[in-house]
């Protein structure tokens, strides 16, 4: 309870005080995925895999990354979306659009995400594969 | 023979200088017919995209505009004189009264344009919420028209109030995002007057699509012959006019921005050096006193039933209360529409956590890019042939793409020039991205149209920068369903079997950096109208009355659902030649690219 107080006092003095940032949540020890990553639309324009982690915490502003590729020894593509953290939420969907992929095509992916600066939440998914419409 | 000569070439000459003064006297002639803002209607537009009523309802905001001055007027003329006292020098007791009078008194001159027949409010009336007062404009064509008939700019009129609250626009290197600024692209940055908001008053008067001043100088001269000039003088200084203006001003006062007669010219006023610091001082002020009042209690007031709930005076109903839960927890409005509260509540939990902001701005000063598809309807997008003036705003017709803060950071067209070049190397991050503006007051309506939301009675407003949406219903079914109703089509071409806004989402006008917090909420029908419940209860003039709002003269709008309010307007979309190089291929270009 102690260190909800704590955790609030600090987003609503970060906003209050100082403006021009968002609130943020400490950042977590570990980053875990707690619902596994899954096609949440295939189509054949729009590809978006969707998972859920913990709240990472650290910046307002993460990304959620995907790297992929038609080979699943060597995902060679990337990439990634913006999405914010609600520093009251405990745990973060984090959603990736994939556009104009090959019909018809096995994809393979991992997943992770980043923080604004790029510095990767370190996150561990294993391979998984979708094959597109 | 010689002598024959001389005076051949002296009748020649004789002729050319009288053909000369002719000449002079014709093309000056023309400049002053051209004077005349509204000496020949600018139509440019394909039917369907300037509203039939567009004219009366003009001159019915001009007349309601007309009205407020009067009153700003009345409540001038029974302020006490302020007393100049202390060190440094304050105006006491009355000071701040006399410039947020001030300030309003200038947000509602029809005179500060060139046509005089346009003011700040002309786009932004306390009864919308100070956002656009012409229905039938935010059903259609969505930029207001400008002190030219009928020039129109690209954007909503954005609403003002609160809108001081935003600092100066910076680059947090911590979070990797920018902070501030005003406008929808965040352009007016507050880098010299250190308020973002008082830069932003300093836009639409020189905006060659809006009020359209061809010289910041003219706003000081027509200032200099305001009614409430000795109120400026009160509060800025006596000497404030000592300005002398050539003859030529009122002339060239009276012709808009933009005109080929002036050449590209942006200070066609010829002043010396030190009036022309004169001039500028007094279009700082002006931006100032504006600001005052935006930020007054009058406009940014706190008023609302969200604010009497935090005071403890108001019980939110069931399904405002339900709404304020989802727009905290599953909606995840508030990741970007701060509410300042302490908690996110649980389904079984009811809120009884003290306020942690005492005045919660809903907004985080950021901006976001949504996917809001391209709206086909906006005036901007056909602008593409001159005016009488000579004048085109839009060279590039469809292949204008608004790439919003990712344009402002490179300079490019549609936007203004950027003071840091430290920033532009961030454009591709935000690319399509625009101000989470606060939305407080999104819901706010004249009291006889009570709502925004068909089947009304209800005001029509138009949302979001390009004014896609027609109801805060489709605001809300659009961060729901963005991506579960997504089709790779453009407005007006949703599949047979789909309806557009209900179960079809055209794809994005710019596709990067698109925000993936929402899109698919999975939020019910019942749950989005809650949201929308909730949103209603932020509009100022619950506690007490809001300034002004009594003054549409208009009518109401009725019948329909607010899912597909607007729909009989929607018009398909023409094949998108490329983004021009003007907006996309300047560096650091857009990442991916956009075609």
């Amino acid at each position: 309870m102690s260190g909800a107080l704590a955790i609030l006092a600090i987003s609503v003095l970060s906003c209050s005080l100082f403006g021009q940032v968002s609130p943020t949540t400490p950042q977590a020890p570990r980053v875990r995925i707690i619902e596994a990553p899954k096609v949440e639309l295939a189509r054949d324009y729009l590809t978006i895999i969707r998972w859920t982690t913990n709240n990472p915490g650290g910046s307002p502003l993460h990304y959620g990354v995907v790297h992929y590729g038609t080979d699943p020894h060597n995902l060679n593509e990337t990439a990634k979306s913006p999405i914010r953290l609600n520093p009251d939420h405990p745990s973060t969907v984090f959603r990736v659009r994939l556009d104009d992929l090959k019909p018809q095509t096995i994809y393979y992916y991992t997943v992770d995400s980043m923080q604004a600066s790029g510095k990767s939440d370190e996150v561990k998914s294993p391979v998984n594969h979708f094959t597109t419409p | 023979m010689r002598r024959a000569r001389l005076i051949a070439l002296g009748a020649a000459c004789a002729t050319i200088t009288v053909a000369m003064f002719i000449s002079a006297h014709v093309v000056g002639g023309q400049s002053e017919a051209a004077s005349s803002p509204t000496a020949q209607v600018y139509n440019p537009y394909p039917p369907g995209i300037l509203p039939s009523d567009l004219s009366s309802e003009t001159a019915r905001v001009q007349r309601e505009v007309d009205l407020i001055e009067e009153r700003a007027l009345a409540r001038w003329h029974t302020l006490k004189k302020p007393i100049l006292t202390g060190q440094p020098p304050v105006l006491q007791n009355t000071g701040t009264e006399a410039i947020e009078t001030l300030g309003e008194l200038m947000l509602y001159d029809n005179k500060i344009s060139p046509g005089k027949n346009l003011a700040c409010a002309s786009c932004h009336m306390p009864y919308a919420g100070f956002s656009g007062p012409i229905p039938s404009v935010n059903l259609t064509m969505v930029a207001f028209p400008g002190t030219v008939h009928f020039r129109a700019g690209k954007r909503t009129p954005q609403r003002h109030p609160y809108a001081p609250f935003f600092p100066v626009l910076q680059y947090n290197q911590a979070q990797g995002l920018f902070f501030g600024g005003n406008f929808w692209d965040s352009r007016a940055t507050g880098y010299k007057l250190r308020v973002p908001d008082a830069e932003q008053a300093q836009g639409p008067p020189v905006d060659t699509q809006e009020m359209g001043f061809p010289d910041t100088a003219c706003i000081a001269f027509r200032l200099s012959q305001a009614v409430y000039r000795p109120l400026f003088e009160e509060v800025w200084g006596a000497g404030s006019f000592d300005i002398k203006f050539p003859r030529e001003t009122d002339r060239i006062c009276a012709t808009p921005g933009g005109a080929a007669v002036f050449g590209g010219n942006t200070t066609p006023v010829p002043l010396s050096a030190g009036d022309r610091t004169r001039a500028n001082i007094v279009y700082d002020r002006w931006a100032q006193s504006i600001d005052s009042f935006e930020q007054s209690v009058q406009v940014s007031a706190f008023s609302s039933k969200f604010d009497a709930f935090l005071a403890g005076k108001y019980t939110l109903t069931a399904d405002e209360m339900a709404g304020f839960k989802l727009f905290n927890g599953r909606g995840n409005c508030n990741s970007c529409h701060l509410d300042g509260r302490g908690t996110t509540l649980k389904s079984d939990q009811a809120d009884t956590s003290a306020a942690a902001m005492v005045n919660p701005l809903f907004t985080c000063f950021g901006s976001a890019n949504e996917g809001v598809p391209l709206n086909p309807a906006d005036a901007f997008y056909y602008q593409t042939k001159p005016d009488s003036y000579g004048f085109i705003a839009n060279p590039y017709g469809f292949g204008y793409r608004d790439l919003g803060l990712g344009s402002f950071l490179r300079s490019a067209f549609g936007s203004g020039p950027n003071p840091n070049a430290s920033w532009k190397q961030y454009a591709p991050t935000v690319d399509g991205q625009m101000q989470v503006s606060s939305v407080r007051d999104v819901a706010s309506t004249p009291p006889q149209c009570p709502s925004t939301e068909a089947p009304g009675p209800y005001f029509q407003k138009a949302f979001f920068h390009n004014g896609y949406f027609k109801s805060l219903k489709q605001v809300v079914h659009f961060y729901n369903t963005r991506d579960k109703y997504a089709y790779p089509v453009t407005s007006g071409h949703c599949p047979k079997g789909t309806t557009e806004k209900v179960d079809c989402w055209p794809m994005p006008e710019v596709r990067n950096n698109i925000d993936m917090t929402s899109g698919n909420l999975g939020l019910t029908d019942e749950e989005e109208n809650q949201i929308v419940a909730f949103l209603q209860t932020l509009s100022d003039g619950f506690t007490r009355p809001y300034l002004n709002n009594d003054t549409y003269t208009g009518a109401c709008m009725k019948g329909g659902s607010a899912s597909t309010q607007g729909n009989e307007h929607l018009i398909p979309t023409p094949p998108l030649p490329p983004c021009a190089s003007t907006i996309c291929g300047v560096a650091p270009v857009p990442s991916p690219s956009i075609p």
